[in-house]
């Protein structure tokens, strides 16, 4: 089997197949979330998610806390270097086809830098499909990113532009 | 037990419709900032990229580089450049392309400043 | 066939007194212990066809031997005595296999040896006795060899005291089981058994009941009944381990002979009290049985309160009997006579294998602490698939004997409704629930003392390094062929023990018992039947559906296979397991008025948590009998011991007055005459 430059190995099938795949457990999905060194406020909006308000048992996906019956991993936390064996042995554990989305501004490389105690990022330990930034992300922004997860929903960011003189200018 | 049943009736369902709908009051959540190319000098955009807290500012020239990864919604840019930045109400900003995240804003205030179309 | 049984018995006897010879002259060297096995073995093999043909054949034989003070000693072979003396035949054989190789050479070894061989022979002695003078020496005989066999390691701590209270208490039971046949002997006037058995409707209703009570209380003692058993826990652990196996698997059962020689044979058709009184001895007896058991952590200590858990099985289903035929239901009566018998053989053999392997398990991990044991299933591949056998045997799980005989306990029970007068049949019913309760916590318990050992990963490093290279293992497989002989095959044992049942009680239930097809039915077949040969038919084929469906549907793409998810952690440490203590914690505080334990927690400091240093906990559970019952009965004893101490005073003036006075009174007495 490929193994990538980290030494995890890499999924048989391509993205494009595995986005497919993730398509069909698009109306049931069990995610799993891990916690790399967070301060545990995208895991209170994590939680609320299962909330009546947020609700994501209506749209099909579930809570799982057994990564072996986990179809998506969902990592907070900047990845701290002792959570390494954490990382690696959850995204093992879960069978593929798998996702990882990472949430949160500190897994996406803000706020820690990437030095001897913290990686920085979460995808410089594992390999990541979806991006949801926030501090934390509303559980209206996890609801979107799982749903891009699966393909429900289209990206909308890619369009984004932060210039709002945008249209007058040249 | 009767009583829940008829408040709960009263209210109403409590969930929220997403994704068909955002719920209004969305609108207040800490969102992306937004820039006025036209109103950026360098000096503003070099005290802005010292004042973020997370990293997502920095100048790349004459642009200012935002990654809207880093940003963790302070607030602290909004209230440094005012005028300048303003509060886009975008904060559904998931995606799969890492790069997407990454905006680029020219920095055009000088040049207007300075005088020339 | 009657001269055949004969001479086996005598060609048993002959092999184990062979057997003894041999160990005291050739014991020092290997080539000594293997003939003493063979010998020993031979002999046992002889008892074993012995019991089948007596079994099977029915009828027993007489010999009589010289004459004593006391008259000759007469030893007769009943057909009550076939289940037994398979029994022993059967452990001796297995024991024989196992000797070899656990025991070293040596002197203590020759002596332990000769002695076992001349309990063996006593133990068939007790067996065969045909008047009350044999039974009385075989059986002080065989108390005293087990109390050497006992002290075979008498340096060790724990043996004398253990060996102590096996013979004290023995000796108790042994007063009271003279003065049984006594009253027995004065109120018949013949001391033969077969003469007392015939002339005993002749003794007084009051006589009887005496001499039953006694019997009762008297072989409850060598059976191991609560509150008689405080002797089990101490002696069985610290002899031996082959030692061990003989004591629990055949020493105790010869108690059990006794009660059923009275209850059945000797004084049979008592009134319905006595077998509710054993009744209700036998159903405490399992229930605190199985308890103190779930609290041990000593492998062997814990054996030795399951045996106490299966004797009161036995002795319920003894005393059930009794009340059923005081009631007219003879046929429920004889058939809880034959689940009697048959539990004490099925007992016999799986205890008689758990302790062996229990020694194996000491030898080769150098411990007996549950909680310092672990991982042995991988160390030890034989002995674990041995002790499966035997575990699933004793928690009675189908298709094994364990179960059938448990099954035929509860049908014989639960059928209490049968009987005229309502309150007793309840308490058969509630006997019946207090036996269900110990089969559950028997099931609990055994489910910790094989997964604790064989499981999981080793709690010490000398679990670690435990190897199977030159351990016993013929003589325990033997004795999981055989129950797994007695549990599929129990439609043979059950005709052979259905014989034995008719030659004792003279009703035969075959036709009761077993239907064509090979069901068992509890002597009524309107109430439950059911095949143990089919049943293992059954679970066999039915295992074969998980893997037709696994190999049917098995994905066709090559599978990943991870380390199993472990919740991130960095390294298993075996200290993150269950212990034995853990495991038996909820029995524990639901049980808790019971047991009134006392627990002691000692800190090193008063720092908050993670700095305090060591704590270390001590849980000790109250031993009830021995603080409530036996001190204060020693102490009274003391007392007046202490008030009689005056009249052997040492001085021997007073001695010549004691002279003086009884001479005085020998003139008066004879002067009147």
């Amino acid at each position: 089997m490929a193994v990538d430059e980290r030494g995890l190995e890499l999924d048989t099938v391509s993205t494009e197949l595995r986005r497919r795949a993730l398509r069909l457990f698009g109306r049931s999905l069990h995610i799993r979330t891990v916690d790399s060194g967070s301060c545990a406020v995208c895991e209170s909006e994590i939680r609320l998610l299962a909330a009546p308000h947020y609700d994501l048992h209506r749209l099909g996906f579930f809570f799982t806390p057994a990564p072996r019956h986990a179809d998506l991993l969902m990592v907070t936390g900047p990845a701290v270097r002792a959570a390494d064996n954490l990382l690696l042995k959850a995204y093992d554990a879960t069978p593929d086809p798998k996702a990882v989305i990472a949430v949160g501004a500190c897994a996406l490389g803000g706020v820690y830098p990437e030095d001897s105690l913290v990686h920085g990022a979460i995808d410089r330990v594992l390999p990541v499909d979806v991006f949801v930034p926030g501090c934390p992300p509303s559980p209206l922004a996890l609801l979107q990113g799982l749903l891009v997860a699966v393909g429900r929903l289209e990206e909308r960011v890619g369009a984004l532009s932060l210039d709002l003189d945008a249209g007058s200018a040249g | 037990m009767a009583f829940w049943f008829y408040r709960g009736v009263r209210k109403g369902i409590a969930t929220t419709r997403y994704p068909s709908t955002v719920d209004p009051w969305a609108r207040g959540l800490p969102s992306a900032p937004g820039f006025h190319a036209a109103r950026l000098t360098i000096p503003l955009v070099d005290r802005l990229v010292g004042e973020c807290p997370a990293g997502a500012l920095t100048r790349e020239d004459q642009e200012l580089v935002v990654d809207l990864g880093r940003c963790t919604g302070c607030g602290r840019c909004l209230e440094l450049g005012t005028g300048a930045v303003r509060s886009t109400g975008e904060f559904l900003l998931a995606t799969s392309d890492r790069a997407a995240l990454i905006k680029r804003v020219p920095i055009r205030g000088d040049r207007e400043a300075s005088g020339g179309g | 066939m009657t001269h055949a049984i004969g001479a086996l018995a005598i060609a048993a006897s002959a092999g184990w007194l062979a057997a003894a010879g041999v160990a005291l002259l050739g014991g020092t060297r290997r080539v000594g212990l293997g003939a003493c096995a063979v010998l020993s073995g031979a002999g046992g093999v002889a008892a074993v066809v012995c019991g089948v043909l007596l079994a099977v054949h029915g009828a027993g034989t007489t010999l009589h031997l010289g004459a004593g003070p006391v008259g000759a000693a007469t030893f007769r072979i009943a057909p009550l005595a076939a289940p037994f003396i398979l029994l022993l035949g059967l452990v001796a054989v297995a024991i024989a296999l196992y000797g070899p190789r656990y025991h070293e050479p040596g002197r203590g070894t020759a002596m332990y040896l000769a002695v076992y061989n001349l309990a063996l022979l006593a133990s068939l002695a007790v067996l065969s006795a045909g008047n009350v003078v044999a039974f009385l020496v075989a059986w002080e005989s065989m108390a005293l060899l087990c109390y050497l066999l006992i002290l075979r390691h008498h340096e060790r701590p724990g043996v004398a005291e253990g060996a102590f209270l096996f013979i004290a208490l023995s000796e108790i039971g042994f007063l009271m089981i003279v003065l049984a046949f006594a009253i027995l002997a004065t109120q018949t006037g013949t001391l033969d058994l077969a003469g007392i058995a015939a002339r005993a409707s002749r003794v007084g209703a009051g006589w009887r009941s005496a001499a039953y009570v006694l019997a009762l209380c008297g072989f409850g003692f060598k059976a191991g009944l609560v509150p008689f058993h405080i002797w089990l826990p101490a002696a069985h652990p610290v002899a031996p381990a082959d030692g061990s196996a003989f004591l629990s698997g055949l020493v105790i059962k010869l108690g059990v002979y006794g009660i059923a020689l009275f209850g059945f044979v000797l004084v049979p058709g008592g009134p319905a009290w006595w077998g509710l009184v054993t009744m209700g001895f036998g159903a405490i007896s399992a229930v605190l049985g199985i308890l103190y058991a779930l609290m041990e952590r000593d492998l062997k200590r814990f054996l030795a309160y399951s045996s106490i858990e299966n004797i009161g099985i036995i002795v319920t289903a003894l005393g059930a009997g009794m009340t059923f035929t005081a009631y007219g239901q003879r046929a429920i009566g004889v058939f809880l006579l034959i689940v009697a018998l048959y539990h004490t053989v099925n007992h016999g053999t799986y205890k008689t294998l758990l302790f062996l392997e229990a020694g194996v398990i000491e030898h080769t991990s150098g411990t007996r602490d549950l909680d310092r044991l672990g991982g042995l299933i991988r160390r030890l591949p034989r002995t674990a698939v041995i002790c499966l056998i035997g575990t699933v045997a004793i928690a009675a799980l189908p298709p094994l004997n364990g179960f059938v005989s448990e099954w035929m306990l509860f049908q014989g029970l639960f059928q209490g409704f049968r009987i005229s007068s309502h309150l007793v049949g309840i308490l058969i019913v509630i006997a019946g629930a207090l036996i269900a309760l110990t089969g559950g916590l028997a099931i609990n318990a055994f489910a910790r003392a094989y997964g604790i050992p064989f499981l999981g990963m080793p709690r010490s490093g000398q679990a670690a390094n435990a190897g199977e290279t030159r351990q016993p293992v013929a003589g325990p497989a033997l004795l999981a062929g055989a129950c797994v002989f007695l549990g599929i095959g129990a439609p043979l044992v059950l005709t052979a023990l259905d014989r034995v049942a008719r030659a004792t009680t003279g009703l035969d239930i075959r036709s009761e018992l077993l239907v064509p097809k090979l069901t068992v039915i509890p002597a009524h077949t309107d109430f439950s039947g059911f095949s143990p040969t089919y049943l293992a038919l059954f679970l066999l084929a039915i295992t074969a559906v998980p893997i037709l469906i696994f190999l049917a549907g098995r994905p066709r793409a090559r599978s990943r296979r991870p380390p199993v998810w472990d919740g991130g952690i960095l390294e298993f440490k075996p200290r993150m397991q269950y212990t034995a203590t853990t495991h038996a914690n909820p029995v524990r505080v639901t049980f808790e008025p019971l047991y009134r334990p006392s627990v002691h927690v000692e800190r090193a400091s008063d720092d908050p948590a993670g700095r305090s240093g060591p704590v270390h906990y001590r849980f000790q559970v109250t031993p009830i009998f021995d603080r409530y019952l036996y001190r204060p009965v020693i102490r009274l004893v003391r007392a007046l011991a202490n008030l009689a101490r005056p009249i052997q005073s040492g001085d021997v003036n007073l001695y010549l007055f004691y002279v003086f006075v009884v001479v005085l009174i020998a003139y008066a007495v004879y002067a009147s005459n």
